[in-house]
C-alpha cells in the first residue's frame, strides 16, 4: 500500500509504548491501521550494548526549546524511531496507588483522576500477563490489589544485597523491584541474561519493549508502520468537530496527506500538544481540542533523587538492571514528609546497574573531578560503587507548559517550548528523599556518600485527562472532548505524576481505550 | 565517494571511524586515526590541539586515544546519528559551533591569564585555567558556559577512554555486551 491521499481507518502518530500498544489493538480488532513514526527504523540488531551507541535512540527529531528553572530533560527522556522512548526505558513498571487517583479528594492538593484504581486494575492486570512481569507481589507491601506477578522476582546481586541490609537496619522493607523484563523464559521470549545494558535497548527480547510485544502483534495483525514520516498537521472537516486525517512530511520533505475515520496522538507528552497548538484552525483559534484552554498545561517530571555510595566489598554494580532491584515505597503515602513542607509519593528503585560512562555512569557521580583524580576515582569506584535513584512526585503546576515556539523547524512548524519549575512541595519531598537515601546508605555500611542534582525524569502531562470539558483535554479514554475521533494515548493524559514510573500505567490506560474504541467505533467516528 | 548512512552506523557503533587515505577508504579507530595522523575534516589544527591539551587535563590518556578523531568525526555527523553526549543535553544543532566556539574563549582566556595559547601552557597551569572556568564563567569569557562545556569535554574524553570494552574492563569489570562491540574505541 502507498501511504498517501488513501483512506484507512486509524492514523497512530509515533510507535513507542503508547502507539504501539494502540495500534496492535485496534489492528487485531480488525481496523486498518498506519503507524506514522517520525523517526528511522530500528531492529534488534541495532541494539549494540554500549553506553554511546544508546545515544541514538534518544531524540533527534525537531529541537524543543527548554525553560524554567528545572528544565523536563526532553532530548535525554525522550527517544527518537521505531519503538520511542520505550527503547530505552528501564521497564520499571510498579502500578499507581489507589490514593494516587484521588490525590485531590484526600488531600486537597494535586488534581483527581477521572477513574479510580478499580477502574484500571484489570487493565493492570491484563497487561502484566501480555507483557510479563517480574516480582513479588507478598513480598511487595505496598502493591495496590492484583493478580500476582506472572515471573519470580527478579535475582538479587551484592549491589542490592548491600543495599538491603541498611534499609532493614532502619526497620524499612524491601521487595524484588517490579520490572517487565523476563526472569524466567516467558511465552517464548528468552529470561534476562542481567548484563545492565536496558539503556542501550533490549537485543534479546527479554524486555518489553515496543519491538518485543506490540509492534510484531500489530504488524501480524496488518498494521503497516511508516517511518520518517513526520506528521505536521492534524486536517479537520469543515465543521471543524471530526478530524480527517494528517498531513505529513517525508524524510525528503514532501508534504504528503492521509486520511482516516480516527487519529490516535501517541507522539509523547511534548509532542502531542504542539500537534494540537500547530493545528490551530478557524475553529479552534487557540488550538485543536483547546476550548479549556488547557492544552499543554502542567507537564510535569518526576525529580530523581540519586544517591550514591562506595562500599568496601566488591558490589558488581554493573549487573542487573538499570532499573535496579529493589523497590522501597515506605514514602509512598502522600503526608509522610509533611513536617519537611513536602507533599506527594516516592518510592526507591534500589541497586540500580551503572555502567563507568554516559550521563548517569559513574564518572558523573562526581563531576567535580579531572585529571589523574578522575583515573583515581574510576579506579576505586567501579568495584565498588552503589546507587539508587528515588521517583520522587512533581505536583501538577498550570504554568508548566508546552507551548508553540517562535522558532520553526524544517518543516515550517513551531518548535516546542517546554517550561518547567518544580513545585516547591516537590522539591522539599525531593530534599526529603536525599536526606533518607544518605541515611540507608550509611546503615548499609557505606564508607563514603554523596547525592546528585535535582534531574527530570519521565515526561508527563501536558494533554491531561478528566471529567470536565472546560479543565481538560480529553475524556478517561484519551478522547478529545472537543473532536471526537480524535485520540491521545500516553503519558500526557495523568492529571498527576505519581511517584512511580509511568510506562505500565501508560500500557494500562491505553489498553482500556482499545477496548473503548473498538466498542464505540461507529459512534465515535460519526 | 560518499558514506552511506547505513556504513556510519554501522562503524560508528563498533568504533570504527571510515576516512579516506590516498583516496581509498579505510576503517580505523581513534586511536589509529590519530596514530596515522588523519587530517580533521571539521576542527581546524589550532582547535585539534586545543582539545586534545584540554583533554590531557581532564583525563590523561584521553587525546592518545583519539579523542579529537572521535569529536571531529562525530561533528560530521548528523544530529541523528551523532554519537556525542552532548545530543541529548539541550544544545542546538549543528555542534559544531559549540566545540568551536567553547575551544576559542578557552584560548583567549588563557592569553588574558597566561599570554599564551592552552596547549602552550605547562600543565601546571592548564590545570588552574580548567579549575577557574570549570567553576564560573570567568571575566571575559566568551563561548559556551564555561562549567556547561567543561562538563561536555569531560564527558567527551571519559567516553573514549573509559566508555569502551577495553576501557570498561581496565576498571577490573566486565563489559558484559549482549551485542558486543568488536572493537574498543582506543582499539
Amino acid at each position: 500500500m502507498k501511504v498517501t491521499n488513501e483512506k484507512v481507518d486509524a492514523i497512530v502518530v509515533g510507535s513507542g509504548a503508547a502507539g504501539s500498544s494502540i495500534a496492535a489493538k485496534l489492528a487485531v480488532g480488525g481496523k486498518q491501521v498506519v503507524i506514522l513514526e517520525a523517526g528511522p527504523e530500528r531492529g534488534n540488531d541495532d541494539l549494540i550494548s554500549s553506553g554511546i551507541w544508546a545515544r541514538r535512540l534518544k531524540w533527534a527529531g525537531s529541537p524543543v526549546v527548554e525553560d524554567g528553572d528545572n528544565p523536563v530533560g526532553h532530548a535525554f527522556n525522550a527517544g527518537y524511531g521505531v519503538g520511542g522512548s520505550a527503547m530505552h526505558h528501564y521497564a520499571v513498571w510498579p502500578r499507581l496507588h489507589e490514593e494516587d487517583f484521588q490525590s485531590r479528594s484526600l488531600y486537597d492538593e494535586g488534581v483527581d483522576w477521572p477513574i479510580s484504581y478499580e477502574d484500571l486494575q484489570p487493565y493492570y492486570d491484563t497487561v502484566q500477563e501480555e507483557c510479563g512481569i517480574s516480582g513479588d507481589a507478598e513480598q511487595e507491601i505496598w502493591r495496590p490489589p492484583g493478580d500476582p506477578y506472572p515471573m519470580p522476582g527478579v535475582p538479587l546481586f551484592t549491589q542490592g544485597e548491600i543495599l538491603a541490609r541498611g534499609f532493614e537496619k532502619l526497620g524499612m522493607a524491601t521487595a524484588p523491584l517490579p520490572l517487565a523484563i523476563t526472569s524466567t523464559e516467558y511465552k517464548g521470549r528468552a529470561p534476562c541474561i542481567w548484563d545492565g545494558w536496558c539503556d542501550s535497548g533490549c537485543p534479546i527480547g527479554a524486555l518489553a519493549n515496543p519491538l518485543t510485544i506490540h509492534l510484531p502483534i500489530a504488524l501480524q495483525a496488518g498494521a503497516i508502520l511508516a517511518t520518517r514520516s513526520t506528521v505536521t498537521r492534524i486536517l479537520l472537516d469543515e465543521s471543524g468537530e471530526y478530524v480527517t486525517g494528517v498531513e505529513y512530511a517525508t524524510q525528503t520533505g514532501d508534504k504528503k496527506r492521509l486520511m482516516a475515520d480516527l487519529v490516535v496522538l501517541a507522539a509523547f507528552s511534548v509532542q502531542n500538544p504542539r500537534l494540537l497548538l500547530a493545528s490551530a484552525s478557524d475553529q479552534h483559534p487557540y488550538g485543536l481540542a483547546n476550548s479549556s484552554g488547557t492544552v499543554g498545561q502542567s507537564i510535569m517530571t518526576h525529580p530523581a533523587a540519586l544517591v550514591y555510595g562506595l562500599f568496601e566489598e566488591q558490589t558488581q554494580c554493573y549487573m542487573g538492571a538499570f532499573g535496579g532491584q529493589l523497590v522501597n515505597q515506605d514514602s509512598y503515602a502522600k503526608n509522610t514528609h509533611a513536617a519537611s513542607g513536602a507533599f506527594g509519593s516516592y518510592q526507591w528503585m534500589i541497586a540500580n546497574a551503572v555502567k563507568p560512562n554516559d550521563l548517569l555512569g559513574i564518572s558523573n557521580t562526581r563531576p567535580d573531578l579531572f585529571g589523574n583524580d578522575l583515573h583515581e576515582f574510576m579506579k576505586n569506584s567501579a568495584p565498588h560503587f552503589a546507587s539508587m535513584t528515588g521517583v520522587v512526585e512533581d505536583l501538577p503546576v498550570a504554568e508548566n507548559t508546552v507551548s508553540l515556539s517562535d522558532q520553526l523547524d524544517a518543516c515550517g512548524t513551531p518548535l516546542a517550548k517546554v517550561t518547567h519549575t518544580t513545585h516547591a512541595k516537590s522539591k522539599a519531598l525531593w530534599q526529603a528523599a536525599l536526606t533518607e537515601g544518605k541515611a540507608i546508605f550509611e546503615a548499609a555500611g557505606a564508607k563514603e556518600v554523596w547525592t546528585g542534582p535535582q534531574a527530570g525524569m519521565h515526561i508527563i502531562g501536558g494533554t491531561v485527562m478528566g471529567n470536565d470539558p472546560h479543565s481538560s483535554v480529553t475524556n478517561s479514554y484519551g478522547q478529545c472532548h472537543d473532536v471526537a475521533n480524535l485520540i491521545i494515548a500516553g503519558s500526557g493524559l495523568f492529571p498527576s505524576s505519581a511517584g512511580v514510573n509511568p510506562t505500565y500505567t501508560i500500557h494500562a490506560l491505553t489498553a482500556r481505550s482499545g477496548d473503548y474504541l473498538l466498542a464505540n467505533w461507529n459512534s465515535i467516528i460519526s | 565517494m560518499a558514506q552511506t548512512r547505513r556504513r556510519f552506523l554501522r562503524n560508528a557503533g563498533i568504533g570504527l571511524l571510515t576516512f579516506y587515505v590516498s583516496g581509498c577508504e579505510v576503517e580505523l579507530t581513534p586511536q589509529e586515526a590519530r596514530e596515522r595522523e588523519i587530517a580533521h575534516r571539521i576542527l581546524s589544527d589550532f582547535e585539534v590541539s586545543t582539545l586534545n591539551a584540554l583533554g590531557e587535563i581532564l583525563l590523561p590518556g584521553s587525546a592518545m586515544a583519539g579523542l579529537s578523531h572521535f569529536v571531529d568525526h562525530q561533528l560530521g555527523a548528523s544530529p541523528e546519528d551523532c554519537l556525542l553526549m552532548l545530543r541529548y543535553l539541550g544544545v542546538a544543532t549543528p555542534f559544531a559551533p559549540f566545540y568551536q566556539g567553547g575551544l576559542a574563549a578557552l584560548n583567549d582566556f588563557s592569553q588574558i591569564e597566561a599570554k599564551r595559547t592552552f596547549a602552550d601552557l605547562n600543565p601546571s597551569d592548564q590545570t588552574g585555567i580548567v579549575e577557574q572556568f570549570s567553576q564560573a564563567n570567568p571575566d571575559g569569557w566568551q563561548g559556551p558556559p564555561g562549567p556547561f562545556f567543561y562538563f561536555v569535554l569531560r564527558n567527551d574524553a571519559v567516553d573514549v577512554v573509559y566508555g569502551t570494552k577495553k576501557g570498561v574492563e581496565s576498571l577490573g569489570i566486565p563489559y558484559m555486551a549482549h551485542i558486543e562491540p568488536p572493537v574498543g574505541w582506543n582499539g
